[in-house]
């Protein structure tokens, strides 16, 4: 994989990436969100039903938890994750853990990491991990870690994780040299060190030494935790200051759960690659995004009613309905008046509601079709703008929303 | 009474097998020209667990059902109205058949108490006592907007016998009557009414020689399918089947299995309803001409075949059973894929079972399906005996 800025702009990249191996006539524009998957499928959606969401990212995050148990009868399949999973279109990346949950803290030790599936733990040692990976064959791939760690960490925890990441991926490194299965894949680093400048400092300049293509930048928090990272004050010159370590020519990816506007900061701060968990996170919920990214916003969606319950997201977290609100029974619109998604296209609130109302699949089904569709439509909106320099205007518009 | 013709339903007979009571026909409905047999959907509370509508026409297929009981509850007769009906709620534009709520009260509610008026119960959700009439089941019916709506009848238990039986038959005829007259929208609804006695023959005839004096479009048997013995249950169906008019469909109630439906296929039904192919879906089972398999057993974890080679849709060609295998177990995506699946299945059935009838080989369909679904070929008697009843006899 390679990867080049073509231009940076507000302190943010718009890059591209060239992906190597079965993929290398793609590009893939950045700054951009990668498709969320629950045990290797779209949430709630099946091939036939993911096909009807336009603009699917071009690369499927897959963590490990859920799949790393069945590594054995995947390596007898023997095509690979990709092909095992029916999306063997996409570029497949896999992760350690799934964005949407919290992890169960304290498992980690320095012979190798806690996953977390239906089935409970999975501990994985280097070469356990390089085992499940080759049966994997995935395109892009992160490397073992221990991100078990938060803003409440201490100092000597922080190190340990830090200094166990940097041994487990040595160790992976060097098992790899074996691999004639992954030569053609992508390692890519993680970053710790929590809340601490110098050892997360010291976790980029040590990992970027070493052969990795690209980096996940992990450990603020355990999992998913609903917290709002840019509520913390800290955070923003922290991230910067470690993105300031990295080399320029190789992206940097986070799984957080991010508003549009949550994005667009981390954008500004040098991330490049983000997941698609937060519109599942929504879903889940019974909410649906309903950000307007045109600037100045267009009236449309802006005059929507606005319910930020956020029980477990944060205030701030964007422009979203509720869906399980009554106040939906009798609106025959559309979820967002304007969105051409399949959902809005072809149902309204009021059934939506109903659906959710009375325990249907479908309600998540549809739901997750239209998040998909205005949370993969926001990186296009987020590039353009960038690109043709409104990157604040875009920003002022959103901030406003979300007031 | 309307009068004759003027149903919104027409049925045309396109081929009649030459050696038992299984006839191919065309039924028209407002929204939907239906090829029969037919394997209708259960869509329960104006959705198929988690379909969308173009994955039904996908499948081609063109009628579901949806419950009367259920959407009277939520989201209720006056918010379909405002929306315009079920089809448009839901966005199906093909047919739809809605029951008339009483089985479901029956069945699903402990406390409901029949009198000559209607069925009382107790609302589920905020406890109140409430009446369901012959009235009201086609008021809200009407509401819902349905292409074939059903009559209330007294349900009761197929072990149930002597005067309750009959009691529940004279008032399934008189609650038809009611239906009749409450009936708004009758050039835009067909309404059913439907065929009861229990497993008294005498009960059953009397019940077809009354309702067939009246002016319908089509006819349901109903009081079976209740665990009552599959002995008892086929005599049931062959005995109406016989008693019913050539000119009318035939739909009988909550039977998909797929083995009861070749049988009855085979004794003359026309169309059939059943939940079982979406519930077992969702219990991760997919439908084979085998039987079925259930995709959570640890057999499937290395088996890289699709469910059935040659089920051509995207739950087959995409994907197989080891993987199936992880996502039942774990994710909701799993139940879509083998809804769509076992729709499929049914549906695939259907049409198969309607060109041999067209090209007359019937027989031999039913000769080979018999053969795939009991390789041993220990045939279950009942079936044996049913088909031998229209001249088929298994080998
Ligand atoms: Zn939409
Ligand atoms: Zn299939």
């Amino acid at each position: 994989m390679k990867f080049s800025v073509e231009k940076v702009v507000g302190g943010g990249r718009l890059g591209s990436i060239l992906p190597a191996g079965r993929h290398e006539n793609a590009v893939i524009e950045t700054p951009m969100c990668t498709l969320f998957t629950k045990v290797g499928s779209a949430p709630h959606l099946g091939y036939d039903m993911l096909k009807r969401v336009s603009n699917i990212p071009d690369i499927a995050t897959m963590s490990l938890g859920g799949l790393a148990p069945h590594h054995e009868n995947i390596r007898e399949f023997g095509k690979g994750l990709g092909e095992f999973t029916a999306l063997k279109s996409n570029i497949i990346f896999t992760t350690l853990h799934d964005a949407s949950f919290a992890i169960t803290s304290g498992k980690n030790d320095r012979n190798g990491v806690a996953l977390w599936g239906k089935g409970g733990k999975f501990k994985m040692d280097p070469s356990l991990y390089v085992k499940v990976q080759e049966a994997f064959r995935p395109d892009w791939f992160q490397a073992l870690s221990d991100g078990d760690t938060d803003k409440d960490t201490g100092k000597k925890r922080l190190i340990k994780a830090v200094n166990n990441s940097l041994d487990f991926l040595d160790n992976t490194v060097q098992l790899l040299q074996k691999s004639e299965v992954l030569k053609n894949s992508s390692l890519i680093g993680a970053i710790q060190g929590g809340f601490d400048v110098e050892e997360r400092q010291r976790s980029a300049k040590e990992t970027s030494a070493r052969p990795v293509h690209g980096f996940l930048i992990e450990g603020f928090e355990k999992g998913h935790s609903g917290l709002d990272l840019f509520s913390l004050e800290s955070f923003s010159s922290l991230l910067a200051k470690t993105v300031s370590c990295l080399p320029e020519n190789k992206p940097r990816i986070m799984e957080t759960a991010w508003s549009p506007l949550q994005v667009l900061r981390a954008f500004k701060l040098g991330i490049d690659v983000f997941s698609s968990v937060y519109p599942y996170l929504l879903t889940q919920k019974g909410q649906a995004l309903i950000t307007d990214y045109t600037i100045p916003p267009k009236s449309a969606s802006a005059e929507l009613e606005r319910e930020q319950s956020g029980d477990c997201l944060p205030p701030n977290s964007g422009l979203f309905i509720d869906l399980t609100n009554k106040s939906n029974f009798e609106d025959f619109r559309p979820v967002l008046p304007g969105c051409d998604c399949y959902c809005c296209s072809n149902f309204t609130r009021s059934y939506i509601h109903h659906l959710l109302n009375t325990s249907e699949l479908l309600a998540y089904v549809l739901l997750m079709i239209h998040n998909f569709h205005q949370y993969f439509k926001f990186f296009s909106c987020l590039r353009k703008s960038a690109r043709e320099g409104t990157l604040d205007d875009l920003q002022a518009s959103l901030e406003l929303q979300s007031s | 009474m309307a009068a004759k013709g003027k149903h919104a339903l027409s049925l045309n007979i396109l081929a009649q097998c030459s050696t038992s009571k299984a006839r191919a026909c065309l039924m028209s409905l407002p929204h939907a020209q239906v090829d029969t047999p037919v394997f209708m959907p259960v869509g329960t509370q104006g959705t198929l667990k988690g379909l969308v509508p173009d994955q039904l026409r996908e499948l081609d297929c063109k009628i579901m059902l949806g419950n009367t009981y259920h959407l009277g509850h939520r989201p209720g007769p006056e918010l379909l109205e405002q929306a315009g009906g079920l089809h448009k709620f839901m966005s199906w534009d093909r047919a739809l058949l809605t029951d008339s709520g009483g089985f479901q009260m029956v069945s699903l509610l402990e406390l409901a108490h029949i009198t000559e008026e209607g069925v009382k119960f107790k609302s589920p959700h905020n406890g109140t006592e409430m009446l369901l009439t012959p009235e009201k089941s086609i008021e809200i019916q009407n509401s819902i907007g349905a292409d074939i709506i059903m009559q209330l009848d007294d349900v009761v238990h197929s072990s149930i016998e002597g005067e309750r039986l009959e009691e529940a038959m004279y008032r399934t005829i008189r609650w038809l009557d009611r239906c009749i007259k409450a009936h708004q929208r009758p050039t835009e609804q067909c309404l059913f009414p439907i065929v009861q006695g229990g497993l008294n023959s005498d009960l059953r005839t009397r019940c077809a020689e009354e309702l067939i004096k009246r002016d319908v479009g089509g006819y349901a048997i109903g009081g079976l399918s209740g665990g009552e013995s599959k002995s008892d249950f086929w005599r049931m169906v062959t005995l109406s089947t016989d008693l019913l008019p050539d000119e009318k469909p035939r739909y009988l109630m909550g039977v998909g299995f797929a083995v009861d439906l070749v049988v009855c296929v085979a004794l003359g039904c026309d169309m059939f309803d059943c939940v079982f192919p979406t519930r077992t879906a969702r219990f991760g089972c997919a439908l084979v001409k085998t039987g079925q398999l259930n995709l959570k057993n640890a057999s499937f974890a290395t088996d890289f075949r699709p469910i059935d080679a040659d089920c051509p849709w995207p739950c087959c060609k995409n994907y197989t059973r080891a993987y199936l295998h992880v996502l039942a177990n774990t994710e909701p995506a799993a139940c879509n894929i083998l809804t769509v699946h076992n729709v499929a299945y049914q549906l695939q059935l259907m049409r198969t079972m309607r060109k041999s009838i067209m090209e007359d080989k019937f027989p031999d369909f039913v000769q080979q399906f018999f053969n795939d679904m009991f390789p041993s070929g220990e045939f279950p008697d009942w079936a044996v005996e049913a088909l031998a009843s229209v001249n088929i006899s298994l080998r």
